[in-house]
């Protein structure tokens, strides 16, 4: 007698399962992606300060909007809000190679490499000074170190940028958005829009420039393989144009 | 001899289908690369206005790193009508529950709480510190941007300091 065959195992119910599977997977899923601006908020101060910190008009773009969703820039208003980049391109750049102090827009300064050394060896003597006097708060020599790092952070990215000299704008210089209660959220997304869609402009025109090559494409690189020389990059963009946005809390 | 023997009437041979299975599995592969998994359902419509230059949440999502708020009006119609009548339109939506409004909540510190109760059921290895855990606030466009200051204002409290005002990417233009 013929050896016997093992008999296959019947494999038609296979189809069943898998658009069983299938469609359990198309139900529970999503296919859109979430897009978003991501901001931080600020951390909440316990003792407010006593003195008015002062900023000069000049190092303030402020974006209103009230409850009719109408729109003022500067104190001008705009009736297409479109045209917001075009504005914050303008603060950004308009004193960027040469300071005109008779325009309205935030100054420049421009450091070289020797005042950047000398800048953060006064900052390393100034922390390991405060570390050795006895009494001296954590904070503050937080704060000391801080600086330090700062200064090193510039130094790395004025080697990086390959000139002469590191433009930056003033630190006091941000963009302030102020909303009101009613102020429709559409506006509100729209403003946050305008905003990155000028920091990109402004980045990308940087990037291309210093590192021939597209922000998008760094930003992207670095988000996948996280690369040292990438973040070097970044930072160094980040130094010529800061995206310092605050958003003002509407009163009630 | 012939080597051509004549049979029977033979009906058509029915298609093979042993490869269906592979089919199948190949479209349910690709389902679960290219999804993700809905967070919740909410029970308030949400249309997002456009923006461009976005980030991408997804990759904050399959860490887990991020928690989805919407603000909305409800899609019932009659307890949207309720709810008008009480003067307010719009409700935020956390998870399973629809709240009324953020005034209502901060009698319970429901924001807080809901954040906070996030943050602890999270995994250990994975949880990042909470300044860094991502609220996605998912806002309709007529929404009042005044709740989300005010849910600025509670995750503030908790020192949740990472926040994401989603919209709908319009591409590159």
């Amino acid at each position: 007698m013929a050896k016997r065959e093992i008999p296959e195992i019947n494999a038609g119910s296979m189809a069943d399962i898998a658009f069983l599977l299938l469609i359990f997977f198309l139900v529970t899923t999503t296919m859109d992606k979430d897009q978003a601006y991501l901001r931080s908020i600020p951390k909440k101060v316990e003792v407010p300060p006593d003195t008015d910190i002062k900023v000069e008009q000049r190092n303030i773009f402020a974006i209103r909007a009230n409850s009719n969703n109408e729109l003022m820039v500067r104190k001008e208003l705009m009736q297409n809000p479109d045209d917001i980049s075009e504005r914050v391109i303008e603060f950004y750049t308009k004193n960027e190679k040469v300071n005109d102090p008779s325009n309205d827009f935030p100054m420049y300064s421009r450091i070289s490499m020797s005042e950047i050394e000398s800048q953060l060896a006064a900052a390393e003597s100034a922390a390991e000074e405060v570390e050795n006097t006895p009494g001296a708060s954590n904070d503050i020599i937080d704060f000391k170190w801080r600086q330090v790092t700062e200064w090193e952070n510039k130094k790395k990215a004025l080697k990086l940028y390959g000139k002469d000299k590191l433009p930056e704008i003033h630190f006091q210089a941000h963009v302030r958005i102020e909303v009101q209660q009613a102020t429709e959220y559409k506006l509100f997304a729209k403003i946050q829009s305008e905003l990155e869609e000028a920091i990109y402009q402004l980045r990308d025109a940087a990037a291309l420039d210093v590192f021939g090559e597209s922000y998008n494409v760094i930003s992207r690189r670095y988000s996948m393989d996280k690369d040292p020389k990438d973040k070097d990059k970044m930072d160094l963009l980040k130094i010529l144009y800061p995206d310092k946005f605050i958003e003002v809390t509407p009163k009630k | 001899m012939s080597k051509f023997r004549k049979e029977g009437k033979k009906g058509a041979p029915g298609v093979n289908t042993s490869s269906l299975p592979d089919i199948v599995f190949m479209l349910l592969f690709f389902f679960m690369v290219a999804t993700t998994s809905k967070e919740s359902d909410p029970t308030v419509k949400v249309v997002q206005p456009k923006g461009v230059r976005t980030t991408d949440m997804t990759p904050y999502k399959q860490r887990s790193e991020i928690d989805f708020l919407y603000l909305g009006k409800p899609l019932n119609a009659a307890r949207a009508a309720k709810y008008k009548e009480m003067g307010m339109e719009y409700l935020l939506f956390m998870d399973n529950v629809a709240q009324s409004t953020p005034d209502d909540l901060y009698n319970v510190n429901a924001i807080r709480r809901w954040k906070l109760d996030k943050f602890d059921s999270k995994p250990a290895r994975m949880s990042e510190p909470i300044e860094s855990v991502i609220t996605c606030v998912k806002a309709d466009e007529g929404a009042p941007t005044g709740m989300i200051f005010d849910i600025r204002k509670e995750l503030q409290e908790i020192d949740a300091l990472t926040i994401a005002y989603a919209v709908r990417d319009n591409g590159n233009i």
